[in-house]
């Protein structure tokens, strides 16, 4: 009798459990959708693992961390807890923790990891107590390798496009510095001989070696950026490709074109696509972490070339401001906001920060420029995910941990706040500052992720 | 043809070891609940009880010293009870003047916390700097442990030093501002429904109207210690203007109930009508009296 029962209700059943979930959705659920759009080395793993914990640690301790974020008023936290997205890894907070107590920083991130954070406010209301007894606040967070996402641009192109301008990238500066060995080996390089795979495989370790030198150098704009990390999603050793002279790139029937071509096309529609449909879709917020340091550590033309990067990656996402109803029953996801960020903030002496964000803007103005005509709203945030710098008496110097773990002050001369302030035969040095001893109290003292959040959440 | 290396380049930053270990930085501070109550501290013996337990001892003792100097005439031959007399007395006297002097202290902060309201296009053109300490100076008024207080304080503890002067006008709204006049409306809505249910149940015009007095009153000191401001007894004066208001309208709202009760000649469920009517004028009375008073004190 009662198996007969329960397939007849069920149905019923898995009715009334859809219509609760999307009563919820509708209804008790504030859900925003992030895409961190930051290049690898930006502190996005940092900044996840520190976003964390400070909430965390502001809802169930109740310390007093984002004073600036009222959107998630603290005395409202009821609790806060982690679920993964389908489909994704949950993002390993627990390890990144343990290699922080171990004084290391987070291993950089080389997989796609999901998660959501969800915080649930009570409703203090005493009509709306009844109805909607709670809101939860649903953040939907992808960490993914920075390496990815400058691969991106490489889906609005053909192969010969793009391999004649990463040939001319890589004839200006500051690529040009460590390509040297790379182009003497195509100018070497016997395409006559048709493209055995060890030939392909010659060659593709040649643009290896040149890939991770440039990396290592600063160089943000590397594509395919997906090569320099081993990951399952696409096996380039068996289907890779590498820019190759105009010569012959020009010439559609040269069988090495022919072949690289077709790689081209296998790597857009088994790697790139679904990535940007499974990871970069459906976002309506965007945060696109940059950090100045690497460009300041290597040279002007680096921050040129940051520069150019971003604007590249912004004509990747769709921006646009849908309403509630394209949103949610169209289910139309559009970028309605973006946040510029500039990580590591803590590495600047405090009476610097100003030049920081005039840099920032600078740096993102060619990006800005691709959606001025678009209503969606942006802003620019400095932001230091921990504190590991500890300030000095004098106003352009700070202190912190060096690799040897000792107690040094650095002095700094002022930042320019701009690029073409910049000289081009000086640097700024990154400090290698450590993991400090009081890692916590630094993380939850961390600067500016209060009035990113409260933007984002507005 | 060899990689073109890139020259070397100036570095325009410095560095020099110290001789020092990092300083261990503190957790942020745990925010407390704010826990405050109208009359929160009345559990201790308040300085009028004792002028006037110390009055009453001193109309005692004398009473006390008459009756004895009547059987015992030489002073000399009773220095102690004349001196635990003298005692009592400097008691209350000394009670008596520090009353009037918190008395006068009340009638002057009224003054002084209106005029150093603080004015928001001012303060909207001021530097960070300047800003913070208007607004310290601003927080001094705040009687210790009153709400106000315990706001500014939370306030003070989430201040950063990368804040910039919009960002600390807007944690001063939110923690300060925000906070302070919603716990008022909390306090003048309790007082309000008090207002209103004693209106019901008061059996004729003159206790209503004393009821009203009384818990008018109640409401301008407890919105007052919302504020941070013990206007104190005397001090009352500026507000008793609106209090003067809120009663004429009350009398007048007399008049028309008396009028339709009248008319309905005097039945129960008249009755019934008449002390609802007054109970519902009653209470949106007081909540225009505490209205005017958050935006004097705002």
């Amino acid at each position: 009798m009662y198996p007969v029962f329960d397939k007849v209700t069920k149905p019923f059943k898995k009715l009334a459990s859809a219509g609760r979930e999307q009563f919820d959705q509708w209804f008790l659920q504030d859900t925003h959708r992030f895409t961190i759009t930051g290049l690898s080395r930006s502190g996005k793993s940092m900044l996840f693992t520190s976003l964390m914990t400070i909430l965390k640690h502001r809802s169930e301790g109740q310390y007093n961390c984002l004073p600036l974020l009222t959107r998630l008023p603290m005395e409202l936290v009821e609790h806060m807890r982690l679920e993964p997205i389908d489909g994704y890894t949950l993002f390993p907070l627990e390890e990144h923790l343990s290699e922080l107590d171990n004084r290391r920083w987070p291993q950089p991130t080389e997989q796609v990891y999901g998660f959501k954070l969800i915080v649930r406010l009570k409703q203090i209301a005493r009509v709306k107590q009844w109805l909607l007894p709670y809101t939860d606040v649903v953040f939907e967070f992808i960490d993914y390798p920075g390496e990815w996402v400058t691969d991106l641009p490489m889906l609005n192109k053909t192969y010969s496009q793009w391999s004649d301008s990463t040939w001319a990238q890589q004839a200006s500066e500051p690529q040009s510095h460590f390509a040297g060995g790379w182009q003497q080996f195509v100018r070497e390089f016997d395409f006559e001989s048709s493209p055995t795979s060890e030939k392909v495989q010659q060659l593709l370790d040649a643009y290896l070696r040149y890939l991770h030198e440039a990396k290592q150098q600063g160089i943000s704009m590397l594509q395919p950026g997906s090569f320099l990390l081993d990951s399952d999603g696409y096996d380039w050793r068996k289907a890779g490709f590498t820019p190759l002279p105009a010569k012959i790139t020009s010439d559609v029937s040269h069988p090495w074109n022919q072949l690289f071509s077709q790689h081209f096309l296998q790597f857009q529609s088994q790697w790139l696509n679904p990535l940007k449909q499974s990871t970069f879709k459906e976002a309506d917020k965007q945060i696109i972490l940059i950090d100045l340091f690497e460009g300041l550590n290597h040279s002007k033309q680096h921050l040129y070339q940051l520069k150019e990067t971003l604007s590249h990656l912004a004509e990747t996402f769709v921006y646009g401001n849908p309403n509630w109803f394209s949103r949610h029953v169209l289910n139309k996801s559009q970028i309605g906001k973006v946040a510029f960020v500039a990580t590591k903030m803590d590495l600047a002496p405090a009476a610097q920060h100003d030049n920081m964000l005039s840099l920032l803007k600078d740096i993102s103005a060619g990006a800005v420029a691709k959606f001025a005509d678009k209503p969606i709203k942006f802003e620019h945030f400095l932001v230091s995910a921990i504190q590991t710098t500890d300030a000095d008496s004098e106003a352009d110097s700070l202190r912190f941990l060096n690799a040897n773990r000792e107690y040094v002050e650095a002095s700094f001369e002022p930042i320019p706040d701009a690029i073409k302030a910049m000289p081009a035969d000086e640097h700024f040095p990154l400090l290698n500052a450590q993991v400090p001893d009081d890692y916590l109290p630094r993380i939850l003292n961390g600067r500016g992720l209060d009035r990113l959040l409260q933007f984002l959440l507005e | 043809m060899s990689a073109e290396r890139p020259t070397p380049l100036r570095s325009k930053v410095s560095q020099r070891t110290l001789e020092q270990s990092q300083p261990k930085v503190d957790l942020p501070v745990r925010v407390e609940r704010l826990e405050w109550q109208a009359d929160g501290s009345a559990s201790r013996l308040s300085l009028g009880s004792i002028a006037l337990m110390s009055g009453a001892l001193c109309v005692l003792g004398f009473a006390l010293f008459d009756a004895m100097q009547s059987i015992i005439v030489n002073f000399s031959a009773y220095p102690v009870a004349t001196s635990l007399l003298g005692a009592l007395l400097s008691v209350f006297t000394l009670t008596l003047s520090v009353l009037t002097f918190r008395e006068w202290q009340g009638f002057t902060n009224i003054s002084q916390y209106t005029q150093s309201r603080l004015q928001e296009d001012v303060l909207a053109e001021m530097d960070k700097a300047p800003l913070l300490t208007a607004l310290r100076d601003h927080a001094r008024h705040f009687s210790k442990h009153s709400y106000a207080a315990q706001c500014f304080t939370r306030f003070e503890q989430s201040l950063q030093d990368d804040h910039s002067a919009a960002e600390v006008r807007k944690l001063y709204k939110h923690c300060v501002t925000d906070a302070v006049e919603k716990k008022a409306q909390e306090v003048l809505k309790k007082e309000s429904v008090a207002a209103g249910s004693m209106t019901f149940i008061s059996p004729n015009h003159l206790i209503q109207t004393l009821v009203i007095v009384w818990i008018s009153l109640r409401t301008i000191r407890r919105v007052s210690l919302v504020f941070g401001l013990r206007p104190g007894r005397l001090g009352n004066w500026k507000l008793l203007k609106v209090l003067a208001q809120n009663l004429a309208a009350q009398s007048i709202f007399d008049l028309a109930t008396d009028e339709v009760t009248n008319q309905i000649s005097g039945s129960l469920s008249a009755k019934f009508m008449e002390n609802s009517a007054e109970a519902v004028a009653a209470g949106a009375l007081n909540v225009r009296l505490g209205k005017t008073l958050i935006r004097l004190l705002r």
